[in-house]
């Protein structure tokens, strides 16, 4: 006897809607979004009750500028996190970028163009030496990055011993306007470069090797080759962080880029993306960058004490962890 | 096939102590009266800060995790016991409790949150950091209050300084520390557990250990051991000040790593970690020897680490 055609259309799983399926598969991004937006309105509202009047062109300016290269490193970052890798060495090839840009960037358009891809590809090499280590050496990513961003803050404590160096003035207005938020084209182009990477192979590769890396090379994805590839793009972005740094100080200094070590590591994880690899999306760690300055100038209108900005952005850190993963259980059961 | 007079695990911590001694020995070539006794005991005193942050650790690597939340509990640390002890004697029992309380508390939290609450350690560990951070500078106004000017109580310092059967008085509490926590790993139920969650944690479970509570302790110990380290180094100093925790993050993880502990949990030993604290102090001191500029250490420090891990640190192949 045939089976009963509703019988077996009633037994089959119901497929879950369009909407709740895309939700469930970008949650990440999706809550990211959604506290960038939150900040932002709780900021325009303090702004606005202070200043009696919206913010304007320089305050966007002024934020869009200063959080470009936390935005760009934290791209860096999520290309290594989506391998399950870690990269801790961030901070030393800012701070060796930075002193390289604010010796050599001088003179001619030309000079300039030409000193700024070298300095990405230091940058790019840096990542190299990281990759080839934790590729070929198979050492773990959060010791192997460790060494190197010891080696790193050497090599740019050498290059610019102290504070100084001069960024010209055409090249700051390139790269953060300070009249208007031009570098949003920057991060516009960051983002498209994201999403072709995304449906490339090595893309794909990328998230394979961080889901599972054992399924991955039976597949036949040459793991190691992605790795290396993976760390050495993440070096140049740190590098293009680097040169946003020394534009934006319009000079240089040898330390300045240590921090970006960890507020790297924390844009990434605010902005959706899992540090157990396989899952998370560069916009996200852009958003998770913008959230980041957004506390900042949230804590300085609520006019708190500085001294205890570090004890707010940790427990917002907590919160927004825990919450995040909250709300993400909470649509995952329900979708 | 031979059987293996020693284990993987035994050659990796002897590595690390042939380490230290090679350092000594290379610092007496270039610096004559460098492997003096008095110059290495001195050595080892700094490398026992070292040490003990290692020791916490060394625990919360062994089940996986990682501390970054050290840094700041070891100077939140130092500040209170100046600030609650003002230096006197009378008040340094009380000051002495409620700092490794406090630290202990800041470690309990860290577990509560990773294990219940599903927080990666790398992130909870690193908000701690923050909201640590921002108390000790909040509450003591940056180090400006009036008591943050007191030095730390005397007998903190002589513990630290006092000679004992012509050692420092800090170097015996290490050893004792080392003893203790390398028998507990080794010959407790408590070791047995924390390698057991370190290799498996879901098979850890199903065989009865209670994972989440051992854990948490774990983190607690951690915080406890960061907070001892802030209390002898506000000894060693006599005062508290700001940034001195910086460099012991970088320190401790190095020295457990370099001790032949997996960054991955479940295999190595404390008795490592402690010799990779002082491979690590020795290095520094014969740099310093050297006269090397900070840039030369900074790059030499790195690189060492590296050679070492590429020597017994790599994961095996497939």
């Amino acid at each position: 006897m045939p089976p009963d055609a509703a019988a077996t259309l009633a037994a089959r799983p119901q497929r879950r809607p369009r909407a709740a399926h895309v939700l469930g598969q970008n949650i990440g991004l999706v809550l990211a979004a959604a506290i960038l937006l939150a900040s932002a309105v709780v900021f325009t509202l303090m702004f606005v009750i202070q200043q009696q009047r919206l913010p304007g062109s320089f305050e966007i300016t002024s934020t869009v500028n200063n959080t470009m290269p936390l935005a760009v490193a934290a791209i860096g970052q999520t290309v290594v996190v989506l391998t399950r890798g870690i990269d801790l060495s961030v901070g030393g090839v800012i701070d060796l970028t930075n002193a390289l840009a604010a010796i050599f960037l001088a003179g001619s358009p030309l000079h300039m163009i030409v000193v700024s891809i070298l300095v990405v590809l230091v940058g790019a090499g840096a990542g190299l030496v990281n990759g080839l280590l934790v590729g070929l050496g198979r050492l773990q990513p959060i010791v192997v990055t460790l060494a190197t961003l010891s080696i790193f803050q050497g090599l740019a404590i050498r290059v610019l011993p102290q504070p100084g160096g001069s960024v010209p003035a055409g090249y700051t207005n390139l790269l953060v306007n300070p009249d208007a938020p031009t570098a949003l084209i920057f991060l516009a182009v960051a983002i498209l470069g994201w999403m072709a990477l995304r449906r490339s192979r090595l893309g794909v590769e990328l998230f394979a090797v961080g889901n599972d890396e054992a399924a991955a090379v039976a597949l036949g994805v040459n793991a190691l080759r992605t790795k290396i590839v993976a760390y050495s793009i993440a070096g140049a972005l740190y590098a293009v962080a680097g040169l946003f740094l020394a534009a934006n100080a319009t000079s240089g200094d040898a330390t300045t880029g240590n921090s970006y070590t960890l507020t790297s590591i924390v844009a990434v994880v605010l902005g959706g993306v899992s540090l157990f690899g396989g899952r998370g999306s560069a916009i996200g760690a852009i958003c998770g960058a913008f959230i980041t300055t957004m506390i900042v100038n949230i804590l300085f209108y609520a006019h708190i004490n500085p001294l205890y900005q570090a004890f707010y952005e940790g427990l917002f850190l907590v919160v927004a962890v825990v919450l995040g993963s909250l709300i993400g259980n909470l649509l995952r059961r329900r979708g | 096939m031979p059987t293996r007079f020693l284990t993987l695990d035994a050659m990796r911590v002897l590595a690390a102590y042939g380490a230290a001694v090679l350092l000594f020995v290379i610092g007496g070539f270039v610096h004559p009266g460098f492997a003096s006794f008095a110059s290495v005991t001195s050595i080892l005193l700094v490398a026992s800060f070292v040490g003990l942050v290692a020791a916490g650790q060394c625990f919360v690597v062994l089940v996986g995790g990682i501390d970054l939340s050290v840094p700041w509990i070891l100077n939140a640390a130092a500040i209170l016991l100046a600030t609650a002890s003002l230096g006197e004697d009378s008040r340094a029992l009380y000051a002495i409790a409620i700092t490794l309380g406090g630290g202990a508390l800041a470690g309990l939290t860290n577990g509560v949150f990773i294990v219940w609450f599903g927080v990666p350690a790398v992130v909870m560990t690193l908000a701690m950091n923050g909201i640590v951070e921002g108390l000790a500078l909040g509450l003591s106004g940056g180090l400006t209050c009036t008591a943050c000017a007191s030095y730390a109580p005397p007998i903190v310092a002589a513990a630290v300084h006092g000679v004992w059967l012509g050692v420092p008085a800090a170097l015996w509490l290490w050893l004792v520390v080392i003893v203790v926590v390398t028998f507990a790993l080794g010959f407790t139920r408590f070791g047995r557990t924390t390698y057991a969650i370190g290799n498996n944690a879901r098979a850890a479970f199903l065989a009865g250990v209670n994972v989440n509570l051992t854990t948490v302790c774990l983190y607690g110990l951690s915080g406890l051991f960061s907070a001892l380290a802030g209390i002898l180094l506000a000894g060693f100093g006599g005062q508290a000040s700001l940034g001195m925790g910086d460099p012991y993050l970088f320190q401790s993880i190095a020295a457990v790593v370099i001790g032949g502990v997996s960054i991955l949990g479940g295999r190595g030993q404390y008795l490592g970690a402690a010799a990779g604290a002082v491979s690590l102090t020795a290095l520094v001191s014969v740099l310093l020897a050297l006269n090397m500029p900070e840039y030369g250490r900074s790059i030499v420090y790195g690189v060492v680490i590296l050679a070492l891990l590429l020597l017994y640190g790599r994961e095996e192949a497939e």
